[in-house]
């Protein structure tokens, strides 16, 4: 498994169990963490997902600026991942 | 064609980072100023990673990294930026040091024909400046100091952790010039008092005309800039224009490349290191600038009885290398730098910059030593 992919896994389980990412979120992300044969070519796109789950905040959008990111955030990239 | 030893005025682009440039000149081409369909959304997406991974280099908050054109601009931005603060509070007074790039210096120069009193602290034979003479510019109405992080022409590693110590009970603005050190040497730039640092991406085997302002919050502010161009508000305002998503893409790849190899790179560079040294030691060259400061990938050296000019020509087959830094070399003015240092018009004269990266091939340094020597007869 390449780098990016456990560092993928790390996060979300570090973000479900201990933080604010809830459970249908956290389980098609690390469906992603766990399957990278899936996901050959897409480095890319899992570090952006790695990225966003690191900063997951459910109050992302409060406020006059948006400088976490927010479930909507996490389910596109999850998107971009399976098109 | 010659082995490339001029990664000092700019690098070559990563594979990696080129691979990333292409998908967002190609096929992701979405402006990331229109998120209001997928096209916008991904961009935007891909400029926020960017983003977080410049602002990792330095430990920085991903929301005070501004994309700007280069290191030029965001020294600009940096300088010109705090003028109305300046004005507005009545501190009037900058320091910087004689060895600073041309985009440092020239700002200031600006400064000044705006009524600032600009003072520039010398620097000693080592190529790195005394803080203590910092320390004893500082005044009450000083605006700004601006110290570079690694000279461009040297390579040599300013004392930035005693400027920080410095600077640390004073209320002046600290801005620091990283083009050549960014992403290269790691702990003094991730200093929490240091307020601006000037990033640029080829020099990191990123894109040419991409680069960052990092602007550290003060107290939860900002530092009190003031943008220098006006139309459209990006950037927080601070650097208008429709930003260059593929560029920033690339840059944000080099930034997290730069912290992933970095151990790697090093390496890499201090053997070649030993080889150049080598050789340039059998010719009796004589280094400039610190050996113990001076970065792994740089070497600046005179040579007796040889004029550089001369010696780049007869070289120009087997390495290609530069007389001082790029942006001066055009104009054939004497290096300030080592001028500053206190070599003498001669040996400016006979100094040339070799400045090589993790990916710069074998040389070979036998043809070079001979060439050279010919050449003093």
């Amino acid at each position: 498994m390449s780098d990016i992919f456990r560092e993928l896994e790390e996060v979300t389980v570090e973000q479900y169990e201990h933080q604010d990412l809830p459970k249908w979120l956290a389980d098609p992300v690390l469906m992603v963490a766990r399957s990278p044969e899936l996901y050959q070519g897409k480095e890319y796109l899992v570090e952006i997902l790695a990225a966003q789950v690191r900063e997951y905040d459910v109050y992302a959008e409060a406020g006059c600026c948006k400088w976490a990111y927010d479930h909507e955030d996490i389910k596109r990239t999850l998107r971009w991942l399976e098109e | 064609m010659a082995i490339y030893l001029d990664c000092n005025a700019t690098t070559p682009v990563d594979p990696s980072v080129a691979s990333v440039v292409m998908r967002f000149l190609e096929k992701d081409f979405g402006n990331a100023a229109s998120p209001i369909h997928d096209y916008g959304v991904f961009a935007l997406a891909a400029v926020e990673h960017a983003r977080g991974q410049v602002a990792e280099v330095v430990k920085a908050r991903r929301d005070e990294v501004i994309f700007t054109s280069g290191a030029t601009e965001s020294n600009n931005l940096a300088i010109l930026g705090l003028a109305e603060e300046g004005i507005r509070r009545g501190r009037r007074h900058l320091i910087t040091t004689a060895i600073e790039h041309k985009a440092v210096l020239e700002p200031f120069d600006e400064m000044a024909r705006l009524g600032f009193e600009v003072q520039i602290i010398p620097v000693e034979t080592d190529g790195r400046f005394d803080p203590q003479l910092l320390a004893d510019a500082l005044r009450p109405d000083t605006l700004l100091v601006s110290t570079m992080q690694v000279n461009n022409e040297t390579g040599v590693l300013q004392p930035l952790t005693e400027v920080a110590d410095i600077v640390s009970n004073h209320e002046t603005w600290w801005h620091v010039d990283a083009a050549q050190g960014f992403g290269k040497e790691f702990e003094q730039l991730r200093h929490p008092r240091i307020n601006l640092i000037s990033v640029s991406g080829h020099k990191i085997y990123g894109p040419k005309g991409v680069g960052a302002l990092i602007a550290r919050k003060r107290d939860r502010q900002f530092p009190p800039l003031r943008p220098l161009m006006f139309g459209g508000g990006q950037e927080q305002g601070l650097r208008p224009g429709t930003l260059p998503v593929p560029l920033i893409a690339g840059l944000g790849e080099a930034a997290k490349l730069a912290v992933r190899n970095n151990n790697e790179r090093t390496y890499k560079c201090r053997v070649f290191r030993e080889q150049a040294l080598a050789t340039f030691s059998a010719l009796g060259a004589q280094r400039n600038g610190a050996e113990d400061h001076t970065l792994p990938h740089v070497l600046n050296v005179s040579l007796p009885g040889i004029n550089s000019d001369l010696a780049i020509k007869a070289l120009k087959n087997v390495i290609a290398v530069s007389s001082t830094s790029a942006c001066t070399s055009h104009t054939h003015t004497p290096s300030h730098v080592l001028a500053a240092m206190g070599l003498t018009p001669e040996k400016v004269e006979q100094s040339i910059r070799l400045s090589w990266c993790h990916m710069t091939p074998e040389v070979d340094w036998h043809e070079v030593e001979t060439i050279l020597r010919a050449l003093r007869g």
